[in-house]
């Protein structure tokens, strides 16, 4: 194995291992081992400790080229970044998926190590990713109307994707017990082409 | 100001977005503070002053939390993995009210009720932010 991780301590060296991972020389056996989990991994398994002695690189803004795997993106303060995708890359767009999905003018965060280019290889990706509290204003069969501040947004009711969860309970595909005016957090995708959201959870409240 | 190691609180971390510049986070300003930024690891707090307070209701939940203003540093460290981050208050919330009783679990422990808010860079330290939810422990 390209990495070093301790069996009892779940102690993993980030670098080392996106490093092998990013010359493709390493026998990657997921990014989940990096913390790269999707949400229903992320509720039932522990997360194995990251490195402390590595800094964890963040990058945040708008994709303005995907060129062999590397993302070119516009930070939302002037700042520009290259961002590698390695084998090792767990990349989320409404649902856990390739980086093939990934396109010029989607919105990202990206969680990595900065190699000694100065590129993040990246060990997780979330493309698109919105989490914003809302009040329900309208509900359609195929979308929600939303209110977020003095904002409207329409959110959009993904067949076999979109979930809910009602007052804390478990998440259901039940959908039928949205009302006009309850609270709701929006876990979802922006769509660049119309400004909605894709829904992946709703969790609703009082 | 550097974090510390005194036990303060648990309960649920969330995330949010701020000074941000895409998706429904473009409408979002820099927060309470006039600090808050995405990529900076930065936390909202339900007590951040008594206007705060009164949006948050997090005593509606039975959590009674301190004031804490902005600038202040807690240390954020997932209940099972043990990965934590450093944070620095720049915000008001979450809104704890609203999801009182919600519960997040792992390792068969939970924690319940919304107590922290974390920004993507924060929040992405420690968990993934697919997941929506953390179960948390918070030092200071």
């Amino acid at each position: 194995m390209g990495h070093n991780q301790e069996s009892g301590g779940r102690r993993l060296d980030r670098r080392r291992f996106l490093t092998a991972a990013a010359i493709g020389g390493a026998t990657i056996v997921g990014a989940s081992a990096l913390g790269g989990l999707d949400a229903e991994a992320a509720f039932a398994a522990p997360m194995p400790s990251l490195d402390p002695a590595i800094r964890a690189a963040f990058a945040e803004g708008r994709v303005v080229a995907v060129n062999r795997g590397v993302l070119d993106v516009a930070g939302s303060h002037g700042e520009r970044h290259l961002i590698q995708l390695t084998n090792a890359t767990s990349v989320w767009k409404l649902r856990t998926t390739t980086a093939e999905a990934i396109e010029s003018g989607d919105g990202l965060y990206a969680r990595g190590v900065t190699m000694p280019d100065g590129t993040i290889a990246a060990d997780a990706v979330w493309v698109n990713i919105v989490n914003v509290h809302c009040t329900i204003r309208g509900i359609a069969k195929d979308r929600l109307h939303l209110a977020h501040g003095n904002h409207e947004l329409v959110g959009r009711i993904v067949p076999a994707t979109t979930t809910a969860s009602y007052l804390g309970g478990a998440l259901t595909s039940d959908l039928s017990r949205m009302r006009i005016g309850q609270t709701a957090q929006v876990l979802g995708a922006w769509r660049p082409a119309d400004n909605h959201i894709d829904i992946a959870r709703l969790t609703l409240g009082h | 100001m550097a974090c510390g190691s005194t036990y303060l609180w648990a309960g649920e971390a969330t995330w949010f977005c701020c000074g941000n510049a895409w998706g429904s986070c473009g409408s979002e300003n820099t927060g309470a503070c006039g600090t808050c930024q995405s990529s900076k690891n930065m936390a909202a707090w339900p007590n951040l002053s008594s206007a705060c307070w009164n949006i948050t209701r997090p005593d509606l939940c039975g959590e009674n939390m301190p004031r804490r203003a902005c600038g202040s540093v807690m240390n954020i460290r997932h209940q099972c993995s043990g990965a934590t981050v450093c944070v620095t208050l720049a915000d008001c919330g979450p809104r704890t009210q609203s999801f009182c009783g919600e519960a997040t679990c792992c390792s068969g422990t939970c924690r319940t009720n919304r107590v922290v808010d974390l920004t993507p860079a924060a929040y992405s330290a420690i968990g993934s932010l697919s997941s929506g939810l953390l179960p948390v422990y918070i030092y200071e």
